[in-house]
């Protein structure tokens, strides 16, 4: 018998993987429902075992469980025909903090220097705090994408969604940090490029 | 600027809501997470132990019977009985998908060991994971308060060791029968680089203490707090950097403990130290000590009165050489008591290898009718085209709660060879060894 944190683990590898299908050439062409039978289907024959274990067992091997926001950014890709597209704004601030975040966090957790923020992970009541200020603020400045990411992972955390005790791998994990990366440097060179050339001294 | 309509402004107060309501929970369980707590001091050190016999007992044997096999890791656990339970892992190579981890149970009044299962293998681990897991290796046992057995083991998914995590099973027997693997998340870098070998502790709320080591891009040695529910409470970093692994702890008081590591990568050839005073809240830089190391681990446990007994492979290079050495002075200094193996110099040559390992093992247990077999396993494991090395390594030291003493170590990648003496002969030895030379 399956535990929870392993059927929520399996979930979250087979919805990325479902999300993955998006970016197969024709699928901007299929029907709305076509498109959303595919993502079902995808997402069921991930859970389907298959000799042992389930295809999303093996990915899930490779990867481990995908933080809340790397899923909340998914979703939000596998929603778009549906709900239409996250204001960029909200998507840019989020994906930035995730960047910053990451270049911060990375290297010091794994070794650079002598201090962990990971440990901060294991029920710090200041980090806690910290993201609760975080979200907060996102919140009043209108940032609800950043809101909702802090928000969920925090209650996943919390009720305890994943197998990890970390607060940090509810927040962000790998994948997320490398798009994030990727889409910001993306996003810096568009604008440079966009920059008015022979301004005026 | 755009005024938000009504549905707008109902999504943000329930976004609102949803914070609310999962900083309330997130707030809850942080205020609700146990404190620091001090080391809890062994039960064998409150005071002198008393031993089975004052007359000084010095035996040996080997813990594994398997033959052709590669053998390695060893770990031990006193049973709630007083027999002593072995950990260790083997199959065709190190790494290979058939590893598994046995067992075997030594009872000191008969002085003999049960015969060895299996109880963890490959397969049976990544089913109850649910997820992909490529090998296994190192296992580490541990006895909890409310008597539960805890068995960590190491399992790799992705690349070699250095994408290793941790699972573990338990048992409410003593090891007769086991839970399903559960999987210990300790790193943010998809749950890869957590490796142990060092002995387990406890602290004095109960919670287990578990060292452990990293060595992915950097090498550098940890200490995990778990409850007694498995669940991760606190880690910590003992060291940074790219040269220790395989942290020892040795807790000379409830405040104070010193960590011994393997060292590893270019840093000098000696075992490296960190201490603390505040029970782990702090730990001081690392230094090399005065003890060789050739990257290869140690193990230790601190007597009653306070010095510490370590056994290693006190030599720059190679693992055919392993010492028990003591330490008077909270590390500073050491000095050998006893030189439990030591075949540098001897042939290398397969043949004269295959003799020599022979003739070991029969002086190991005079009870072994084939030591010829023993000679071929090791040569099997041991020999290259035409060079062997000797190799006595992964040495894990105990004392159990009668102030015995149990070591088990990898012999030759063969077998996992036993050692058991108790305080007299300790004391004979350290004796003898007064007037020796400091290391």
């Amino acid at each position: 018998m399956a535990n929870f944190t392993d059927l929520t683990g399996l979930a979250g590898v087979a919805s990325a993987t479902a999300a993955a299908m998006l970016l197969l050439p024709g699928m901007a062409k299929l029907a709305r429902l076509h498109r959303a039978l595919l993502l079902c289907a995808v997402f069921v024959l991930m859970l389907i075992p298959f000799g042992a274990m389930p295809f999303a067992a093996y990915v899930r091997g490779m990867t481990g469980d995908l933080s809340i926001t790397t899923l909340v950014l998914l979703f939000c890709a596998m929603l778009l025909p549906w709900c239409g597209a996250v204001q960029s704004r909200h998507r840019l601030a989020l994906l930035g903090l995730i960047a910053l975040a990451s270049i911060a966090f990375y290297p010091m957790a794994l070794g650079v220097g002598a201090y962990d923020p990971y440990q901060l992970g294991y029920g710090n009541l200041p980090f806690v705090a910290v993201l609760l200020l975080l979200a907060l603020a996102a919140w009043f400045r209108g940032y609800a994408l950043i809101t909702l990411c802090i928000a969920l992972a925090t209650l996943a955390w919390a009720v305890g969604w994943y197998e990890s005790d970390n607060l940090w791998d509810y927040l962000i994990d790998p994948f997320a940090a490398i798009y994030a990366l990727a889409a910001i440097m993306i996003f810096g060179v568009k604008t440079l490029l966009k920059w008015p050339r022979g301004r005026p001294r | 600027m755009m005024i938000p309509s009504g549905r707008q402004k109902i999504t943000r107060y329930l976004l609102l809501l949803l914070v609310a309501i999962a900083f309330g929970a997130a707030l809850y369980k942080a205020a609700h997470h146990p404190g620091a707590a001090l080391f809890q001091m062994p039960e064998n050190s409150a005071e002198e132990p008393q031993s089975g016999s004052a007359k000084p007992e010095f035996h040996t044997d080997f813990a594994s019977t398997q033959q052709n096999i590669s053998t390695h890791a060893a770990s031990l656990v006193e049973l709630g009985d007083g027999r002593i339970r072995a950990f260790w892992f083997a199959g065709s190579r190190e790494g290979a998908p058939d590893v598994v981890i046995r067992t075997a149970v030594f009872d000191p009044v008969k002085n003999t060991w049960s015969p060895e299962r299996s109880i963890v293998n490959r397969v049976d681990t990544e089913r109850a994971l649910l997820r992909y897991v490529k090998k296994i290796g190192n296992p580490v046992a541990q006895r909890a308060p409310d008597g539960k057995l805890w068995l960590y083991y190491v399992t790799v998914s992705l690349g070699g060791w250095g994408g290793s995590s941790i699972t573990a099973v338990t048992s409410t027997d003593d090891g007769t029968t086991w839970s399903s693997p559960r999987r210990l998340i300790t790193s943010p870098f998809i749950n890869i680089s957590t490796l142990i070998k060092g002995t387990p502790f406890l602290y004095s709320d109960g919670t287990m203490g578990l060292p452990e080591y990293h060595e992915f891009i950097g090498k550098f040695g940890e200490l995990l707090r778990i409850d007694n529910s498995g669940r991760i409470i606190a880690k910590q970093r003992l060291s940074d950097g790219k040269s220790t692994l395989q942290p020892v702890v040795l807790i000379t008081s409830p405040q104070r403990a010193l960590v011994l590591m393997r060292r590893s990568g270019n840093s000098p050839d000696r075992v490296i130290s960190t201490v603390t005073d505040d029970a782990g809240r702090h730990w001081s830089k690392t230094m090399p000590t005065t003890l060789d190391n050739p990257d290869a681990a140690i193990s230790g446990v601190v007597l009653p009165d306070g010095r510490m007994l370590v056994v290693l492979n006190n030599i720059e290079a190679g693992r055919n050489a392993l010492s028990l050495v003591v330490s008077a002075d909270g590390g500073v200094t050491w000095k050998t008591v006893y030189q439990l193996e030591d075949q540098r110099g001897r042939p290398t040559d397969p043949l004269h290898f295959g003799q020599i390992a022979a003739e070991l093992a029969k002086a190991t247990d005079a009870g072994i009718t084939d030591a010829g077999a023993y000679g071929k396993s090791a040569q099997r494991n041991k020999c290259v085209a035409q060079h062997c090395d000797f190799e006595f390594s992964y040495p894990y030291l105990i004392q159990t709660h009668n102030g015995d003493f149990d070591l088990v170590y990898t012999w030759n990648r063969s077998f996992i060879k036993h050692v058991r003496f108790n305080r007299a002969w300790l004391d004979q030895r350290m004796e003898k060894s007064k007037n020796g030379e400091l290391h």
